[in-house]
């Protein structure tokens, strides 16, 4: 086995460019320890016709984790954390829960879920090739192709683009699905309540 | 006549010549401590397994780099990288190709259906209908996940689990390029490396032990608190080389010095030096020229031991030259007529002594045998047939010689007096209390002879990586492969649950990688119901009508998976055919406690088919049994040998026979008075006591009254006491115990051999 993981892990280079696209970047971005908004996905997803929509609203506390509430077309809600990721569905009893201490590869996908919502572009860069540009006074969009083996397996490209936040994500998977996440009503307040304190204690 | 002998020695001896070149040329040498272990006698099966489980590592070095903090331990996984890859020449990183992962998930992809784990049958068995459609809406409507398939081949994600499981199987995972893994108060970065070297010759300077130790040294110095631990057989084998180079030179040069000063005090004369030097080197030539014949390889210990031969095979050079001293040149022929009888006598028991250490069926120790057995004989023929045509001149007396020659009058005899009596009465009481107290010990240990950083090493890697014991495992049998991945999946439960409990961290079995066909038609059938709920809970809430993919119609069978790429991280645990049955090995991960291998044990009762393997533990066995059998022989040895000195000496025989028992019962008792154990090699060393140590009592009770026997039975005991001596310097615990019993009873029995002589009067015929 230890053959086998050795394998599937290539080396990874680092970014050569890390320039001073990032560092504009980084400097129209709202430094925020917390944001919270809704959220649109689309998901189209080989063997479905129509894309899959799902909206909500979510909460990213940069130091505890992110909580994902789906309301529509079912309520569940996800909570990603440093520790872990569990998902729950409201009726019919079905959750799950990942443990991501003991595998660095689905803390690297955690890491990458916090890093694409917070705009997180120094963290990004540890994995992916970052291209793009600035656009207008306010805006910039990223373009960006993973060098880790680990993620290059999941992900092709990943695109980004915002201002003061991130806008829209869009994430396009290896084997053809295409993800794509706007987001609206952003603002930084009010402080997580106390169940959404004890979900991102987990 | 002797002529044609001598010739004839020297045709046989330039064979032995040309051989020797040709074996230095290519030194087939061993060094693996495995080659010195013994060959199960009841089941060759398991002997195949342990061989096949060694096999696997070979010229693998495997290094962890610690530090306090990932980044540091990856700042110094770099240096410790840099100073490995200087040592180019002998060490190359192992090859990491990343397409192996790759190809091993795309063998497995028409199969996905009827692999799972454990956890998930549980959970498909279980799980109501809503449970398993929300989970699949859950993960389909999932900002982004680690998916390894279309949606439709996986609705529920029950793949990458199930890779996580095999990956579970070490503590490594990928972290940022490279493998981590966390333990003990630190980071690790896995690094891998291969010997370029397959050889490992004698003195060729441990190159690959330099290389890491000079990686460690970086590493240590680059960050305050980081380690390095490595293992791998090349750095045994280096370690064992360079250790045997230094034993061998040791005491064979050791021994070599002491014999040719001994013949330098006694003759003052360059040609005993150089015809014993002669004999020495032959017995010593032809010794290594028929082990390579007979075993293919020679192993290293025999070599180390092999160098304690000089001390043995001088005696029959020192009694021709003091026998032959002071006499014309004309009386040589006479001179080794009247010696040849009592030489041959001897010569008989120190081989058949030797031959008996290779009743055990230790292979070192048959390589021993005949290296010494062989070396003896050549050293014995060399001087019947060549000393008295090369000894043409005159040997006259020296005064030590003359001094020495007497000394025997001198040196107190034993008679039936109060006084000896008495002594005689408290060495029994001694000797019965030192016998009481001895303290058998079959520990396997006392085989290793490793440098003690390296065992240490090694012990910390296992236990980080979490790497299962070649030790101990169980084997499993069966008609045919199905059989045997059915048996092991039925083992498997019962370890789960002992798995739970903590006894061990787990375990790596061929049938998680192959699940029996059974298990495949169980799981496919399972995971069909359970996914067809899942599609339909999608379907109903997107309203669309995706469809579950197709799978493989044929279960995935032995013949393919050993074809496919995945194969290799499990092939030295499938041993396939032996006889007429399969064979299978289930190895055991972080199985740290010695106390819980009763139980594990106890997991196959009731079993048909499996069975634990504790190698250690069959070893000590059979450790403790050859022990008590050459102890057995030991006394049978001293009958017949009293038998045989019976027809030749009569009713006197028991004066060259008394001094060797009661050396090894003193020696005996020593080591219990001392509180050393009484171990295999212990007892083989009496063994070889008991043929040596006859040879001077023949050779006294031979030549009774001549001050020449003595001086050469003096010389042969300093000498031989020199040789074993000198082998409890060795590292290697069997030879030093083996050499401390050699060492004390041949003290012993050196004194007390002149005690039993013949009284004067029945000494002048």
């Amino acid at each position: 086995m230890r053959r086998l993981l050795a394998l599937g892990c290539a080396l990874l280079s680092l970014s050569a460019h890390a320039s001073d696209l990032v560092k504009d970047v980084r400097a129209r971005l709202v430094d925020a320890p917390l944001v919270r908004g809704r959220f649109e996905q689309k998901k189209t997803v080989t063997g479905f016709k129509k894309p899959l929509v799902s909206k909500g609203d979510f909460l990213l506390a940069r130091d505890q984790g992110v909580l994902w509430n789906t309301r529509t077309p079912f309520a569940s809600t996800l909570t990603l954390t440093r520790k872990s990721l569990s998902a729950e569905q409201g009726q019919g009893g079905a959750a799950y829960h990942l443990d991501s201490t003991k595998e660095p590869a689905l803390a690297a996908v955690n890491e990458l879920l916090f890093a694409l919502l917070a705009g997180d572009v120094t963290t990004l860069q540890k994995r992916f090739k970052v291209e793009g540009a600035l656009v207008g006074p306010a805006g910039w969009r990223l373009e960006l192709t993973p060098t880790d083996a680990g993620l290059a397996r999941v992900f092709k490209h990943i695109q980004l683009e915002g201002d003061g936040y991130v806008r829209q994500v869009r994430m396009e998977e290896t084997r053809g699905d295409v993800s794509v996440i706007l987001f609206d009503q952003l603002t930084r307040t009010p402080p997580p309540d106390a169940t959404e304190t004890e979900r991102l204690g987990k | 006549m002797a002529n044609r002998l001598a010739i004839l020695w020297a045709l046989v001896v330039l064979a032995v010549g040309v051989h020797q070149v040709h074996f230095w040329r290519a030194a087939r040498l061993d060094t693996d401590v495995l080659a010195l272990l013994p060959e199960d006698e009841q089941a060759p099966e398991v002997d195949a397994a342990t061989r096949k489980l060694a096999d696997e590592a070979g010229r693998q070095v495997v290094l962890l780099v610690g530090a306090k903090d990932w980044a540091s331990a990856q700042q110094v996984a770099d240096e410790a990288t840099r100073a490995l890859a200087r040592a180019s020449d002998v060490l190359e990183p192992a090859v990491v190709d990343t397409s192996a992962l790759d190809l091993a998930v795309d063998f497995y992809r028409p199969y996905r259906d009827r692999l799972l784990t454990p956890a998930q049958r549980q959970w498909l068995t279980r799980a109501t209908p809503e449970e398993l459609g929300g989970t699949a809406l859950m993960k389909l409507y999932q900002p982004a996940g680690a998916r390894m398939t279309d949606w439709n081949a996986d609705p529920l994600g029950l793949w990458p689990d199930w890779w996580q499981a095999r990956a579970a199987e070490t503590s490594a995972r990928p972290r940022d390029g490279r493998l981590w893994l966390s333990g003990e108060g630190r980071e690790w970065v896995l690094l891998t490396w291969k010997s370029k070297v397959s050889a490992f010759a004698l003195g060729d300077g441990a190159r690959v032990t330099a290389a890491v130790e000079q990686a460690r040294a970086r590493v240590e110095a680059a960050v305050p608190g980081a380690r390095l631990v490595a293992s791998g057989v090349p750095l045994y084998a280096e370690a064992a080389a360079a250790q045997a180079s230094w034993e061998m030179s040791t005491i064979g040069l050791g021994s070599l010095a002491a014999v040719l000063i001994l013949v330098w005090l006694t003759f003052r004369s360059l040609r005993p030096i150089l015809l014993v030097g002669v004999s020495l080197a032959l017995g010593c030539a032809v010794a290594l020229s028929v082990t390579a014949l007979v075993f293919d390889r020679v192993h290293l210990l025999t070599l180390v031991f092999g160098a304690s031969l000089v001390g043995v095979a001088e005696d029959y050079g020192f009694h021709y030259f003091a026998a032959r001293q002071g006499k014309a040149p004309s009386e040589r022929g006479p001179v080794m007529r009247s010696l040849l009888p009592g030489m041959a006598l001897a010569l008989v028991t120190s081989v058949v002594a030797y031959l008996a250490l290779g009743v055990a069926p230790f292979p070192g120790l048959r390589q021993m045998a005949v290296f010494s057995a062989a070396g003896l004989t050549a050293a014995f023929l060399t001087v019947v047939c060549w000393f008295p045509s090369l000894d043409r001149g005159t040997l006259p007396v020296t005064a030590f010689s003359a001094r020495f020659s007497a000394s025997i009058t001198r040196w107190p005899r034993i008679t039936s007096t109060r006084g000896w009596w008495l002594t005689g009465a408290a060495v029994a009481a001694l000797v019965a209390v030192g016998l009481w107290k001895l303290e058998p010990q079959d520990d396997l240990r006392q085989l290793q002879g490793a440098p003690a950083n390296l065992i240490a090493d090694q012990r910390e890697l296992g236990r980080l990586l979490g790497l299962p014991s070649p030790a101990q495992f169980f084997l499993v049998e069966g008609d045919s492969d199905e059989q045997v991945l059915a048996r092991e999946a039925v083992l498997k439960q019962r370890l789960d649950a002992l798995v739970a409990e903590r006894v061990f961290a787990g375990y790596r079995a061929v049938s998680d990688w192959l699940p029996s066909q059974a298990q495949q038609r169980e799981d496919a059938a399972l995971s069909a119901r359970a996914e067809a709920r899942a599609v339909a809970a999608v379907s109903e809430s997107t309203g669309e009508a995706p469809t579950r993919a197709a799978f493989a119609e044929e279960p995935l069978t032995p013949s393919r998976f050993l074809a496919g790429p995945a194969a290799a991280t499990i092939r030295q645990q499938w041993l396939g055919t032996l006889g007429a049955r399969q064979y299978s090995v289930l190895m055991l991960r972080g199985l740290n406690d010695p106390q819980q291998l009763p139980r594990l044990e106890e997991a196959t009762r009731g079993l048909e088919g499996i069975r634990w393997v504790d190698k250690t533990a069959e070893i000590s066995g059979l450790l403790g049994r050859y022990r008590r059998i050459m102890g057995g022989l030991i006394v049978a040895g001293y009958v017949a040998v009293l038998l045989m000195l019976g027809t030749r000496f009569g009713r006197q025989a028991w004066r060259a026979w008394l001094p060797s028992v009661l050396g090894t019962l003193i020696t005996l008792a020593l080591f219990g008075w001392v509180g050393a154990p009484l171990q295999l090699f212990t007892v083989l060393g009496l063994v070889l006591l008991l043929g040596m140590g006859v040879d001077y009592g023949i050779f006294l009770l031979e030549h009774p009254g001549d001050g020449a026997a003595w001086l050469a039975v003096a010389l042969a005991g300093v000498s031989t006491l020199l040789s074993f001596g000198l082998l409890a310097l060795s590292a290697t615990p069997a030879l030093r115990s083996f050499g401390l019993a050699m060492l004390l009873g041949e003290v012993t029995i050196w004194i007390l051999t002149p005690c039993f002589r013949l009284p004067p009067k029945k000494a002048t015929p």
